[in-house]
């Protein structure tokens, strides 16, 4: 146990000179794979706790940027309301369209999450008086705090992952509370659950409103960071993405999704020589996952971890 | 608004529904035999359009041989996608969830394969029966779109025969419907599990050559295929070829009017809203209950 805090203190003192050490480019990479952990933990909380495949995350990604953008630049408001409202619609949403959504499961529930990503998208594209459409809303104000501007790569790194650390504490303890053990009752013995009136829709109902509201605060982020949006940051590939994060590091893992996260954004630019290679090998190691290594890499740094604990017990127990 | 007009619109219609049935059909099948939705099916489409446009225009293949090429292909690549991940996952039991995830890494995979090796720009294949076309009412419809829906036509029946005539089709259905009890009676469900997606594959694959020379084909179309054709399956209860086509040219047919009647830019989002509808309140399709399960 003192060794996990040790590795805990470690690797956050590590996280704080990290971005001094690194050359701008690579932090800029570790700012965006920050704000994909965020919107990647709500597909993961879905999927790892309620079996739900979502497909539809980058429309709340969306909402909170076109939020953000609209409301700061067309507006002139505050960067705050931004986020207020970007929840506040990202939620409603997804409260109206989850309550029936989610009576559907499986493969039904992933297609119908597909198909609301490619809508949302069309309606970005449609939309253009609210969003610009391909042409998008550019100038999007930097982010302050007490005086002291975000504006470049170093200084955003620090909000963006502050975000995503809270927000990985929201998941974990959500995880380990009493809704966690309902979580758990609904995903392994759903008739047991139901006898022990557990209201598993309305559960459900809750988790994607959540989902919802990490991806908008994922989009406010993105849209203050880039201070540029347009219709193509929130396609199908991007929900596509999201799902990676939350599944190739480990899907029940918070760490696992800033693992899934640092991959997505640094493999596109160690092979970015090779032109659009690294999709095939998203697909591939999504592949890979599912087929080996269902709880994803945390746990096979788990089994490696205990393999070597094991050796190095066996001489001891003879 | 003129009636040829209308009857154009009812055309483009019934040619676009019986594509989205032909990627449907795909769908059904290889529900039917495995009970799993088969997330890359547009996929399969997209390469064995590609695969023909290839044989033809670079190895310059006679058209009806690189046609044949095509159409393999999506039986290589469902048989090699049931004997590699498929069989090893049924075995363990995994969850539809882990089917879901594979399929979706397939087609990222795939479409990655085509955008990386082919390129980013569409192709189109020359039209069955040459350039000639027909006037109907007021309407105009291509030598080619008469191939289709003939083709389409032909392989639902063919299909349907296949399934309720030949001792392979019966032992396909019976390994799905109760995969001990055909055991028992000298079925091998495993063999039976990889010819169904074989089966898919040529499916998909002829879906994608068949529409290929009236839409060019490119790497990112197949996810929007799927679901065209998922709502066609489902519109017709999933399991029965014979509701997928009904379902797709009902499809078709509110896409081209919704194009007529609101605007072109709503069809994807109208067609959608109608797939997510249709899950939820018709869960068994138009043409009442099947054996829908797996969700």
């Amino acid at each position: 146990m003192r060794w996990r805090y040790a590795a805990l203190v470690l690797g956050l003192c590590a996280w704080a000179v990290l971005p001094f050490i690194l050359p701008r480019n690579l932090v800029d990479l570790l700012v965006f794979a920050g704000i994909y952990t965020v919107a990647g933990l709500g597909v993961g909380l879905l999927l790892g706790h309620c079996g739900i495949v979502n497909l539809a995350q980058a429309v709340f990604y969306g909402i909170g940027a076109y939020a953000t953008a609209y409301l700061t630049v067309e507006v002139g408001a505050p960067s705050i309301a931004g986020f207020v409202v970007g929840a506040l619609l990202a939620m409603t949403v997804a409260l109206l369209l989850g309550w029936p959504i989610l009576r559907l499961t499986g493969y039904f529930l992933a297609l119908a999450t597909l198909a609301l990503s490619i809508i949302g998208n069309a309606l970005f594209y449609e939309w253009d008086w609210l969003t610009g459409g391909t042409l998008g809303i550019g100038g999007i104000p930097k982010l302050e705090a007490f005086g002291f501007a975000l504006d470049t790569p170093l200084r955003f790194y620090y909000l963006a992952w502050l975000v995503a650390f809270l927000c990985m504490l929201l998941a974990h303890n959500l995880a380990h509370s009493r809704t966690g053990l309902m979580f758990r009752a609904m995903r392994d013995a759903s008739d047991a659950a139901a006898s022990l009136a557990i209201d598993m829709q309305w559960l459900r109902t809750r988790v994607f409103v959540l989902c919802a509201f990490f991806g908008s605060l994922a989009g406010n982020l993105f849209a203050h960071y880039t201070s540029f949006v347009s219709v193509q940051s929130f396609t199908v590939d991007k929900s596509f993405s999201f799902l990676l994060i939350s599944v190739l590091g480990g899907v029940r893992s918070v760490f696992g999704t800033v693992i899934g996260a640092l991959f997505i954004t640094f493999l596109p630019e160690y092979l970015s020589r090779l032109g659009d290679f690294h999709q095939i090998l998203f697909g591939l190691a999504l592949i890979a996952v599912v087929v080996g290594l269902p709880g994803g890499l945390v746990s096979g740094f788990d089994l490696l971890w205990r393999k070597a604990a094991a050796r190095k017990a066996t001489p001891h127990d003879r | 608004m003129s009636s040829g007009l209308i009857v154009q619109a009812v055309l483009a219609g019934i040619t676009n529904g019986l594509t989205y049935a032909l990627v449907g059909i795909g769908i059904a099948a290889i529900f039917k035999g495995t009970r799993i939705i088969n997330v890359m099916q547009g996929e399969f489409s997209v390469t064995g359009a590609m695969i023909t446009v290839l044989l033809l225009g670079r190895a310059s293949w006679p058209y009806w041989l690189a046609i044949l090429g095509g159409a393999l292909s999506g039986a290589v690549i469902g048989t090699a996608i049931e004997l590699l991940f498929v069989r090893y996952m049924m075995r363990r039991q995994a969850s539809p969830q882990s089917f879901i995830l594979l399929t979706i890494g397939i087609a990222i995979t795939m479409s990655a394969s085509v955008l990386f090796f082919i390129g980013r720009s569409g192709y189109v294949l020359p039209p069955f029966g040459g350039e000639g076309a027909f006037v109907m009412l007021d309407a105009v419809i291509g030598s080619h779109a008469l191939w289709l829906i003939a083709s389409a036509l032909g392989i639902t029946l063919a299909l349907r025969l296949f399934y309720h005539r030949t001792t392979l089709g019966l032992a396909m259905m019976a390994a799905s419907i109760d995969a001990d009890g055909a055991a028992t009676t000298g079925v091998d469900v495993a063999r039976m599990r990889t010819l169904t997606f074989a089966l898919g594959g040529i499916l998909g694959a002829v879906a994608g050559i068949l529409v290929t020379p009236l839409t060019s084909v490119d790497f990112a179309m197949g996810i929007n295929l799927t679901l065209k054709g998922f709502a066609a399956a489902i519109l017709g209860g999933l399991t029965n070829p014979l509701g997928a086509a009904v379902g797709g040219i009902t499809l078709g047919l509110m896409e081209s009017l919704a194009t007529v009647a609101v605007s072109s830019s709503y069809k994807d989002v109208v067609a959608l809203s109608v797939l997510i509808a249709i899950m939820i309140f018709m869960p068994h399709g138009m043409l009442g209950r099947a054996g829908r399960r797996g969700g």
